[in-house]
């Protein structure tokens, strides 16, 4: 266990319980998915550098457009539940009829 | 170099721990900004001089800013910052969490990955990252052809999931 290595993980843990325990918000919930992308493309980049294998650096460039694919249909959910809901709270997501 | 890593690490955590701890949006999508920043400064420290160009210019400022534009539908009256207790508190504990599992591996940290990209490569013209980059651009056509196709495929996801008129995915009631 380095410090980098114990840096990223505790970041993705971090991400991980915010993600699971606060949930006020659907923006906020989509920010720590941000969170936790950001520190995979993190320790993809460490494993490339740290190792030498230059080969791999092609992985998180890779990672780097699922995570904008993921991060742009999060952020149409949101568009989508601001117009129908007019909030994005997520209390305001169970109710049968808006 | 050690203490600069030290404090872009460090920022690291800290940063997404503040990302975490549920403040309003706008907040947020300001610490993640921060984390971004220091993640840059840890791919630099390491040699990863291209892979910290593309977090910068790609992810801050392509995707971050799309993030803080929606931050404006998230409006809020009275925005929580880490200035409230709740979330000064929340921050705080998570910090906690971090140093105790840091006491944990304290002691037995492997000295040795300091050692930065390319350290032993005298004479070599390239950087290592942008190499394998350009490796991928060379020889990866069909993964690159995939990863156009889950973007054009996305684009429709997002026309498909915003279209109005009731006739969307979601429909205004």
């Amino acid at each position: 266990m380095t410090p980098t290595h114990f840096a990223f993980s505790s970041t993705f843990l971090l991400g991980l319980a915010g993600l699971a325990f606060h949930r006020t918000h659907l923006l906020s919930a989509l920010l720590c998915l941000e969170g936790m992308m950001l520190s995979l493309f993190i320790a993809l980049s460490l494993w490339t550098l740290q190792l030498n294998s230059v080969s791999f650096s092609a992985s998180p460039m890779l990672l780097l457009a699922f995570s904008a694919c993921e991060a742009s249909a999060g952020l149409a959910l949101l568009v989508a539940t601001a117009r129908t809901h007019g909030t994005d709270r997520l209390q305001s997501l169970n109710l049968l009829q808006c | 170099m050690v203490y600069v890593m030290f404090m872009f690490l460090f920022g690291l955590v800290l940063g997404l721990a503040a990302v975490a701890s549920n403040p309003s949006p706008y907040f947020a999508a300001l610490g993640l900004v921060a984390v971004a920043g220091m993640g840059c400064g840890v791919l630099v420290g390491h040699g990863g001089s291209f892979l910290s160009l593309v977090l910068f210019l790609i992810y801050l400022g392509g995707m971050l800013v799309v993030f803080a534009y929606s931050a404006a539908l998230a409006a809020e009256p009275y925005p929580e910052g880490w200035g409230s207790w709740p979330v000064l508190g929340v921050m705080m504990a998570y910090m906690v969490g971090v140093c105790a599992a840091a006491g944990l591996f304290w002691g037995g940290w492997y000295k040795g990955a300091w050692v930065s990209a390319d350290e032993f490569a005298e004479f070599s013209v390239f950087r290592g990252d942008i190499g394998g980059v350009a490796l991928m651009y060379s020889v990866g056509g069909g993964v690159l052809a995939m990863g156009a196709w889950v973007l054009l495929l996305t684009l429709f996801v997002v026309l498909e999931l915003t279209r109005g008129l009731s006739r969307g995915a979601l429909r205004a009631v």
